[in-house]
């Protein structure tokens, strides 16, 4: 419950940011594919993310990113139940 | 929004320069001009491009044009090594060092008055908390802290006397936020963010203010409705005695509300009146109610009848001779609010709220009058406007409000008396005094005697729309003791539900009863009163023919063969 309940805020949360819909993102979603996510809302997801799941992400995690998949990780890591 | 909008509402040109990555400033102030109905353009300077912008009288920054500037330089920007290094240097460098910032950051802004009229924001410097020195660092000579204050100071006190410059006290806002929460760190390596993110919305609140002072350059008057705006109640039914305003605790909130509205006749702005109300009445207050702040020669125009507001607010833009636009529209009713809301748009319409102790609170917290610059002559603009009060006729503009009442969605229930409702219908007999076609007044006992005597028949409503409940607020009683002719004898809407074709649903109702009992005529009466003047033509306009003057009483009769349809668009129940 708790698991879907979070990927649904996750979502939400990129979809807003990046003016997506919703049904597109999934694991594979990146800077490659959607035109929208750039550096800067690269850096509005982070904030958006840290201030929603209550985590802090460290600069190496935030560089080490690539596609939602590795967000879904960098979540995981700091004990967010995805 | 529609054309007419567009071309009427100033666009606000801002143009945002800083010595970082300034992206998300314009998205957030965007969001909030757009909420406060301010219509915004905006130019972001290039990543620290801004001294290069700011001297080239030819630069993008002066062809967009701007209305205001924005500079906002960061402290770890300006001070470059001095940042982590400040006692590289001696004493006396960092004096030198110091005066030099003074003028570079100055010329900056004093360069921009040159070039543009546009107003200049110019951010002071955020005083960081840390020094190398500790405690000793307010030992020195003139220490590394020390000299970001006295930049601060000398900016504040260079730009005093300048009416086109600004100085924004960015080291307040930043100490109001708290300064170990200004910088992310992780944001400031990654993307050279000085301020974190989520404190964007407060930061351009403040910028807020000058926008708005700057669209409200154009604010020149307040049209004010009078009854529950100026005075407490309605004057039409209350009369002088009964109005609330003086020194008691319902009285205070208009008195002083009436004082705020004076200062601002004092600094410029212009007064109208747009009410609806016998102009006698009306203007027996001012002349009389001994607690009145404003006086009849505080206002530029009043119109004071029983027109639409709207065709009132054409009217008194006309007579003023200053565009709708530059007009604001403080009415206690909703409906009044929302007419002018929707047929001039132009029009800012101040959303005042229901408790009269909110009133001063609300017009001290509007921003629209609130001008950088006010010049002596600003000051006696009020004043000048009522001098030449032009007193003109003018041929009023009608507008079609059936489709406004149709958005309206108002719904009539008729309501059986009963037990918990005769109080309030023998309270309309006695207080109801305008729309009151015979001004009977009757006691709770009377009134239910009617209700059980089977030759009359008393009819309440119950008016809503969708703004809300106004409650039960209008009535008939109907005579049946001739079969064939039906009797009115009181007929009433309390005066908030006037004028929304209520008066002609409660009556096709009588007529659809009357019908299908056979009666073959409806009788009405009209008596006249001080107040009812108001009421007057409504027979005659809803197809009765006038039969008699009986004394003072004008006897009115509809033919039950004649239709009288309700009007479409008002929804109505019956209850059994």
């Amino acid at each position: 419950m708790e698991k879907t309940k979070n990927l649904e805020k996750l979502f939400n949360i990129i979809s807003r940011i990046l003016e997506i819909d919703i049904s597109i993102i999934n694991s594979k979603t990146s800077p490659d594919n959607i035109e929208t996510w750039d550096s800067y809302n690269g850096l509005m997801m982070v904030s958006e993310l840290e201030s929603i799941f209550n985590v802090h992400f460290t600069m190496d995690e935030v560089v080490g990113v690539r596609n939602v998949g590795d967000i879904i990780k960098a979540l995981k890591k700091h004990g967010v139940d995805l | 929004m529609n054309k007419k909008e567009l071309i009427n509402k100033r666009i606000i040109k801002i143009a945002i320069l800083s010595s970082f990555t300034i992206k998300g400033i314009k998205e957030t102030l965007q969001v909030k001009a757009a909420k406060t109905n301010l219509l915004t353009e905006f130019y972001v300077g290039g990543y620290n491009q801004y001294a290069q912008e700011i001297f080239d009288p030819n630069s993008a920054l002066y062809k967009f044009n701007p209305d205001l500037i924005i500079i906002f330089l960061d402290t770890i920007a300006i001070l470059g090594d001095h940042y982590f290094l400040p006692y590289k240097i001696s004493d006396k460098k960092r004096r030198i060092w110091t005066d030099e910032k003074i003028v570079e950051i100055a010329n900056l802004a004093e360069k921009i008055t040159e070039t543009c009229q546009a107003k200049v924001i110019l951010h002071n410097l955020e005083k960081p908390i840390y020094s190398p020195l500790g405690l000793v660092e307010n030992k020195q000579d003139i220490g590394y802290l020390e000299s970001i204050e006295i930049i601060n100071n000398s900016l504040r006190d260079r730009f005093k006397k300048n009416n086109q410059v600004y100085i924004f006290d960015y080291d307040a806002f930043c100490s109001q936020i708290g300064k170990q929460n200004i910088l992310d760190y992780k944001m400031y390596y990654l993307g050279d963010m000085k301020l974190n993110l989520k404190y964007l919305p407060n930061l351009c609140d403040q910028y807020m203010a000058y926008v708005q002072s700057i669209a409200s350059m154009t604010k020149k008057c307040i049209v004010l409705d009078l009854d529950n705006t100026l005075w407490g109640g309605v004057i039409g039914e209350d009369g002088l005695e009964g109005i609330e305003l003086g020194p008691t605790p319902e009285g205070r909130p208009f008195m002083e509300f009436q004082k705020l509205l004076l200062s601002l006749f004092h600094r410029g702005i212009i007064l109208a009146v747009n009410s609806k109300n016998n102009y006698d009445d009306a203007i027996d207050v001012f002349e009389n109610h001994p607690n009145m702040v404003l006086k009849e020669n505080h206002f530029a125009s009043m119109q004071i009848n029983w027109k639409d507001k709207v065709t009132n607010m054409r009217a008194l833009a006309k007579k003023i001779n200053i565009g709708l636009d530059s007009m604001v529209f403080i009415d206690d009713d909703h409906m009044n609010r929302e007419m002018m809301k929707e047929f001039i748009p132009e029009v800012t319409v101040v959303d005042l709220p229901k408790d009269s102790a909110l009133y001063v609170k609300t017009l001290t917290n509007l921003k629209l009058f609130d001008s950088m610059i006010i010049t002596k002559e600003d000051r006696q603009k009020g004043q000048m406007y009522t001098e030449e009060k032009n007193r003109q006729k003018l041929a009023q503009v009608a507008i079609d409000l059936t489709e406004y009442l149709r958005k309206l969605k108002v719904k009539v229930v008729f309501d059986k008396p009963n037990p918990v409702n005769i109080p309030r219908i023998a309270q309309l007999t006695q207080k109801t005094n305008q729309f009151n076609m015979t001004t009977k007044r009757y006691t709770e006992e009377i009134i239910g005697q009617f209700v059980k005597d089977k030759n009359y028949q008393v009819i309440a409503i119950h008016v809503s729309d969708k703004f809300g409940d106004n409650g039960l607020t209008g009535l008939a009683i109907v005579e049946k003791k001739d079969i064939r002719i039906w009797r009115i004898d009181s007929f009433l809407l309390s005066c908030r539900i006037i004028g929304r074709k209520v008066e002609e649903t409660l009556l096709a109702y009588i007529i659809k009863v009357a019908k299908s009992n056979k009666a073959h005529f409806l009788r009405g009466e009209f008596i006249p009163s001080k107040k009812n003047k108001l009421a007057e033509e409504f027979y005659q306009k809803c197809g009765f023919k006038k039969l008699k003057n009986k004394d003072k009483t004008h006897v009115w009769e509809f033919d039950l063969k004649c239709e009288f349809p309700f009007p479409d668009f008002i929804k109505f129940k019956i209850n059994k």
